[in-house]
């Protein structure tokens, strides 16, 4: 069944590559949308309670290094899972329109689909590959249907992200090769100790990808440069590699080994958190806005990391999923304003969208109060749970710990200051009517309300995700558990 | 002085060699002038000698087992996609090939070398004939320039290897591989002395590799050569370069470990770095072939610079994936320089699209030297050569060939971004039915494309097997 999930997206993906001429645009997204439901639909079915593997595939591989087909849904990969797939299908809903370039939904199902593969993987090196698979397709999709206005900005946009995450995830396979050679095993459930140069390469590796400062150079450009489809798995999926990477490979992976690492991250995590709030304080460009509030949103997310409590993974996971789907939003429907006024500049756009057209504004407004963390909505669960964590201090000495606590929240505040500033500029004031004013059109309706309606229901019901690792427990008071790999069959 | 010819060493470069006569024999009683009337004989020679090699297989040690059939393999699909060059009278088929099969004699034998006497016999056997390959093109000034810069490193390679050997000799009094390990090991020895000699041994053995600093005639040579011979000397050659210095390490210098280990780790670095350097601003798709050559030289010197340790697995694993990569994308460059007279970025662009036959296997042998997938075959090779480097605890080194994993990718990217772009034009050089020859070059590009998509689809087919 897990290959079947993964496969089909992968196989959809090609045959639209191969056949962009023979089909529309409307009927590849459609196809694709199809595909991605399905994978979404499997990977739903395949999970197998929290302390088994789900759908386990265990083949021989390349037997002399040891890798093997080694696949399966763990109770850490599943929300990520889920959260691609569900993704990913959106991207294929919002593609539905005659303009569509066929090649584009194949490329975004490969990529989607190798970040499948990369949450699925139990093997070091076949999580390697999907790891590297998604890269090159989001070259093309950004530096071919980036933004329309700037070729050459959007090629040089997406060479940099490549180049900065291939670097990455180079260091991130010498990192893999020196746990393979000291333990002997490429298997992700690793029982002994590595070393700690291991530990650091895997963590710089992944955080280009998070990113976490000062490593994330590469992100405002390319996310302001991509396509809508292409800014929404950058921000809900590609970074999500990251964080899911310092939580399976780092804390969980390589416990001992993080414990040393742990400060850096937190360290890197909360000056990410500041530094992309007063950096956002300060554009006028939506998308690039959006791209450097990813940035404290990842902040919160590695600093929960880097607690290695109990409650600090339930915050990591929660929060990935959270911006998954509210920067996901926020992306799709800074989309629609480009889409319309051919700029993502809020000055150009002009201000009173609640008069000009009001769904769209509406939604833009809920995403934004979303992101900044409006209790009752899923933004805001990551965040405190993530601060609640740094609270519990963890594996963290508590001055630091503490510090980095004070930091972040002050960090809550500048990001409400900015996405308020955000929502005068663009919602609030006097309407001065333009030519694009055209309030969601069906298909971004749809979206838009498929992920309103699940950020409500993570806000509402939080113990959906977080009721998979014991954290009520953690929370009555046995406070401050330091990871003891009870979660999922880690131990194996 | 007394050297016991072996069979098993000498039987497949004696029967390559025998093919080189016949297809002198060939063209000259048959001087009709086709590739196909030389080509076959030579082609019959190297099956044959493939033959003879798997017959001889459990008295071969596995590794030069594997590094002779890399040989004879490589020059086999030289031999087919030579066929491209039909029809063009400046290259005479017949001398061609005579000469082609020569140095792959030499290549077999080098790679066979058990003494010091029958490596530099070896080293010219393959050195002269490609020297006058390079420059065989008749009225060609820019070829000749080539063949004298190839000469000239050459000569200089071989005197300084031969200066090294004459140390070595005076140092353990035999030429024979296993006394010099036995000989090397004598404590009495000065460390100097043998450290001079084991260090100018290798020197000239990389500077036929092209390692840095010895890489500057490099370019030139690829250049100004015909493509396939570029294809020959980046691949064929260089194997055989590196398996000698391999197995001059392996079996004569393990002692002098501490000697030559950290010089080629540093050579290694350097070479990988330079060679990347170089390829990111060449915007000809064979001058960039030529600066990535040197650079994956940088990546099969780094396993090779702990050899003694970890086993000669992973260099003769990654060489081999290699030289295919290489040859398919020398083969496809050589058809799309016959069909377009250029082989400039912009002269390609949108080729995947135009000419699937050539473009595809180009797009497929790039991503196989960056080590992308979907070539995964390339990524794991480059796991290979990097599991040696760290389990010897280089890890520096294991950084320095990450990075350059990136800068590679960089270069590989951009030409793999001009093959599948949208083309400038309507592709006016396409012809509806190419000749026999050209469509016998693509073959050869097409098999050599399906042994990668294999090999990515079961890696275990390599990593299991070779050597």
């Amino acid at each position: 069944m897990i290959a079947a999930a993964l496969l089909v997206p992968f196989i959809v993906g090609l045959a639209l590559l191969f056949l962009r001429k023979r089909v529309s645009g409307r009927t590849a997204a459609s196809l694709g949308a199809a595909a991605m439901a399905a994978s979404l639909v499997l990977f739903a079915l395949v999970w197998d309670g929290r302390d088994e593997i789900g759908g386990e595939i265990d083949e021989s591989w390349i037997e002399p290094l040891g890798a093997r087909l080694h696949v399966g849904v763990t109770v850490v990969s599943w929300p990520f899972l889920l959260m691609t797939a569900f993704i990913a299908l959106l991207c294929c809903v919002w593609l539905i329109a005659e303009d569509t370039a066929p090649a584009l939904v194949g490329l975004v199902l490969i990529i989607s689909a190798s970040a499948l593969g990369v949450f699925a993987s139990l093997d070091l090196l076949l999580f390697f590959v999907f790891f590297e698979l998604a890269l090159i397709p989001m070259w093309f999709v950004i530096a071919w249907w980036g933004d329309p206005h700037d070729p050459v900005g959007r090629r040089v946009a997406a060479t940099r992200f490549l180049l900065f995450t291939v670097t990455g995830s180079a260091l991130l396979l010498v990192g893999i090769v020196l746990v393979a050679s000291r333990t002997g095993s490429l298997s992700i459930f690793q029982t002994e100790s590595a070393s700690l140069v291991a530990a650091v390469l895997i963590v710089l590796g992944f955080a280009v990808k998070t990113p976490l400062v000062p490593l994330h150079t590469w992100l405002p450009d390319a996310h302001s440069k991509a396509p809508t489809v292409g800014s929404v798995l950058l921000a809900a999926v590609f970074l999500k590699l990251g964080t899911y990477g310092l939580i399976m490979l780092g804390a969980l992976m390589l416990p001992r080994e993080f414990v040393d690492v742990a400060p850096y991250v937190a360290g890197a995590g909360v000056v990410g958190i500041v530094w992309s709030a007063l950096a956002c304080y300060a554009q006028d460009d939506l998308k690039r806005m959006i791209a450097y509030s990813s940035i404290g949103h990842m902040g919160f997310v590695a600093l929960a990391i880097s607690t290695m409590t109990d409650i600090g993974l339930a915050a990591a996971v929660f929060g990935s999923i959270a911006h998954g789907l509210v920067t996901g939003l926020l992306f799709f429907l800074s989309g629609s304003l480009k889409d319309r006024f051919g700029t993502a500049s809020m000055r150009a756009i002009g201000r009173g969208l609640y008069a000009r057209t009001p769904w769209l504004a509406v939604a833009f407004v809920f995403a934004a109060v979303a992101s900044l963390g409006l209790p009752g909505l899923a933004g805001f669960w990551g965040e405190l749970l993530s601060l609640r964590a740094a609270y519990e201090v963890g594996v963290l000495d508590q001055p630091y710990a503490w510090t980095a606590l004070g930091l972040a929240v002050l960090g809550v505040a500048l990001t409400t200051a900015y996405f308020l500033r955000a929502i005068r500029l663009l919602a609030q004031g006097e309407p001065v009517s333009h030519e694009g004013d055209r309030d969601l059109a069906v298909r971004e309706a749809v979206v838009g309300g498929a992920l309103a309606l699940a950020i409500v229901v993570l806000g509402l019901a939080p113990g959906l995700i977080v009721g998979l690792y014991d954290v009520p427990a953690t929370l009555n008071g046995q406070s401050g558990t330091t990871y003891d790999g009870t979660y999922g069959p880690v131990e194996r | 002085m007394n050297i016991p010819v072996d069979w098993s060493v000498v039987g497949p470069s004696v029967i390559v060699a025998v093919g080189a006569l016949v297809a002198l024999l060939v063209d000259a009683f048959y001087p009709r002038r086709t590739w196909l009337g030389s080509g076959l004989p030579a082609s019959a020679a190297l099956v044959w000698a493939g033959f003879e090699l798997f017959r001889l297989h459990d008295e071969i040690v596995p590794f030069t087992f594997a590094l002779t059939l890399i040989v004879l393999a490589g020059t086999l699909v030289v031999v087919v996609a030579s066929n491209v060059m039909n029809f063009e009278n400046a290259m005479p088929p017949g001398e061609y090939h005579f000469l082609l099969l020569s140095a792959a004699a030499g290549a077999a034998m080098m790679v066979a070398a058990r003494d010091l006497v029958t490596l530099v016999i070896a080293l010219e056997l393959l050195s002269l004939p490609s020297i006058a390959l390079v420059g065989l093109r008749q009225g060609d000034s820019r070829a000749i320039r080539s063949a004298w810069t190839f000469f000239l490193a050459s000569v200089v390679s071989t005197a300084i290897t031969l200066m090294g050997i004459s140390l070595l000799y005076g140092a353990a009094g035999t030429l024979d591989y296993a006394g010099l390990a036995a000989g090397l090991g004598d404590t009495e020895l000065p460390d100097g002395v043998v450290a001079v000699a084991v260090v100018l041994t290798i020197v000239g053995l990389l500077f036929k590799l092209g390692a840095v600093p010895f890489h500057v005639w490099i370019p030139d040579t690829y250049l100004g050569a015909p493509v396939m011979v570029a294809g020959f000397l980046s691949s064929v050659s260089k194997a055989a370069s590196l398996g000698a210095v391999l197995t001059l390490l392996l079996v004569a210098l393990p002692t002098a470990y501490d000697t030559w280990s950290p010089l080629l780790l540093l050579v290694a670095a350097v070479t990988m770095t330079v060679g990347n350097l170089g390829a990111l601003r060449q915007t000809n798709a064979v001058a960039m072939l030529a600066w990535s050559s040197v650079a994956q030289a940088g990546f099969l010197i780094a396993p090779v610079a702990v050899v003694t340790r970890s086993g000669p697995d992973a260099p003769v694993q990654y060489l081999a994936v290699y030289v295919l990569a290489n040859l398919v994308a020398f083969a496809a460059l050589a058809v799309v320089l016959r069909l377009r007279g250029s082989t400039e970025y912009s002269e390609l662009r949108g080729l995947a699209r135009t000419d699937p036959p050539t473009g595809v296997p180009l797009v497929m042998a790039m991503l196989t030297l960056a080590g992308f997938p979907p070539a995964v075959i390339g990524l794991v090779t480059k796991y290979v050569v990097i599991r040696p480097v760290v389990e010897a605890d280089h890890v520096w080194l294991a950084v320095v060939m990450a990075v350059n994993v990136m800068l590679g990718l960089a270069y590989y990217l951009r030409f793999i971004a001009a093959l599948v772009d949208r083309p400038a034009i309507d592709d006016p050089y396409r012809s509806p039915s190419p000749p026999v020859s050209i469509r016998i070059s693509k073959a050869a590009v097409l098999i050599g494309t399906a042994g990668l998509v294999a090999l990515s689809a079961w890696p275990d087919l390599l990593l299991s097997n070779l050597p």
